[in-house]
């Protein structure tokens, strides 16, 4: 081994005394075991700074990945695919029945319905009085159906005072007739 | 009135210096200084937050009249200090490989390029691991340009051991990189 292979990196790296550089200048022109090895360190130190610019990179990279991992916009896209051929595969919810023509009847033409009308104050406040006070004793066939029946249909003229309403509870067999019948004022 | 006057010491013109100064070390510093924390093992988001701590205080210290004297190796030591403070992300790293996102050191090369050039690159990754810390230290604050006093400075060590670790540092790389 060279003698001056230990001033090598110092005297590459400048850090050499003013009238020590020379000398070991002239030294690595004049011998090829000390140039080899100088190239060989100014090869680790390039490579040693690619190091720490990759190490940059990562952390960088890492805070990237961290916020949005590389799997999410494949994730999202597969599912958005998936999500936009079910929609076009699935017939829809609501069909549109077209009506049938039977021989001899002729179709009945299209009848507007007319929008339920609101309750009556008086009726709504009554219904909210039964949600308030329910009848525990009053045995519920099923869910309760609300009918507002005018009173004049269900009683005799003068039967029903005036500004009286009843609310009628009624549970019905399974081929629909009445059970019973129970009316609250 | 005249003979009775007072110089008028206005720090702005102070103010505005150490301002201009201030910004000028941080655009010639700022991305050493980040590659030296990472090399350290500080996350992205670490890295950022110890380079502003250190030039708030470099700023502070020239506010306060500080000593303008190895102004870089002193900003080198504040960041060195606080990154201190993260001893977790330190171990966390060093305790890895660097899995560097080497596709794109090697984006023009042909497949077997790339194959050799990743290994030689896990190689130099295990040979830097296995310095010591103070080694390791001593060579990335070399590779961002400091002279052996200001990494002694940086380190708290004698320049004559910044200059025994780095010849040692580079002679073990070389051996098991088999440069």
């Amino acid at each position: 081994m060279c003698d001056y292979s230990g001033r090598l990196i110092a005297w590459m790296d400048g850090e050499l005394a003013e009238n020590e550089a020379p000398v070991v200048e002239q030294h690595v022109q004049s011998c090829e075991p000390c140039r080899e090895q100088v190239a060989a360190y100014e090869e680790v130190s390039r490579d040693f700074a690619a190091y720490c610019d990759a190490a940059l990179e990562a952390a960088t990279a890492t805070k990237v990945s961290r916020k949005l991992p590389s799997w999410v916009p494949v994730a999202v896209g597969a599912a958005a695919a998936a999500g936009l051929l079910l929609l076009a595969l699935l017939p829809p919810t609501v069909k549109q029945v077209e009506p049938v023509p039977q021989a001899g009847i002729a179709t009945p033409p299209a009848v507007e319905v007319p929008r339920a009308r609101p309750l009556k104050p008086a009726a709504r406040r009554h219904v909210a009085a039964q949600r308030k006070a329910p009848d525990e004793n009053w045995a519920m066939a099923g869910p309760a159906i609300q009918i507002a029946i005018p009173a004049d249909a269900m009683f005799p003229p003068g039967a029903v005072p005036e500004g009286v309403t009843y609310i009628a509870n009624l549970s019905l067999k399974s081929d629909g007739s009445v059970q019973g019948l129970r009316l609250q004022p | 009135m005249s003979g009775d006057s007072f110089p008028l010491d206005l720090s702005l013109p102070r103010f505005a210096t150490d301002s201009c100064e201030a910004t000028t070390l941080f655009l010639e510093l700022r991305k050493p200084l980040l590659r030296y924390l990472a090399g350290l093992g500080l996350s992205g988001d670490e890295a950022q937050d110890v380079v502003q701590d250190a030039f708030l205080s470099l700023h502070q210290h020239l506010a306060a009249g500080g000593s303008r004297a190895n102004i870089r190796s002193w900003l080198f030591r504040v960041a060195h200090n606080r990154a201190r403070n993260c001893q977790q992300s330190y171990a966390r790293r060093m305790g890895k490989p660097l899995d560097p996102v080497f596709d794109s050191m090697s984006r023009d090369a042909t497949p077997e390029q790339a194959v050799l050039a990743q290994e030689r690159f896990h190689r130099l990754d295990r040979a830097i691991r296995s310095l010591e810390c103070q080694e390791r230290e001593c060579l990335m604050l070399r590779a961002e340009g400091l002279r052996y006093r200001e990494i002694g400075e940086v380190l708290r060590i004698p320049t004559s051991t910044v200059a025994d670790m780095v010849d040692r540092a580079i002679k073990k790389l070389a051996e098991k990189c088999n440069v």
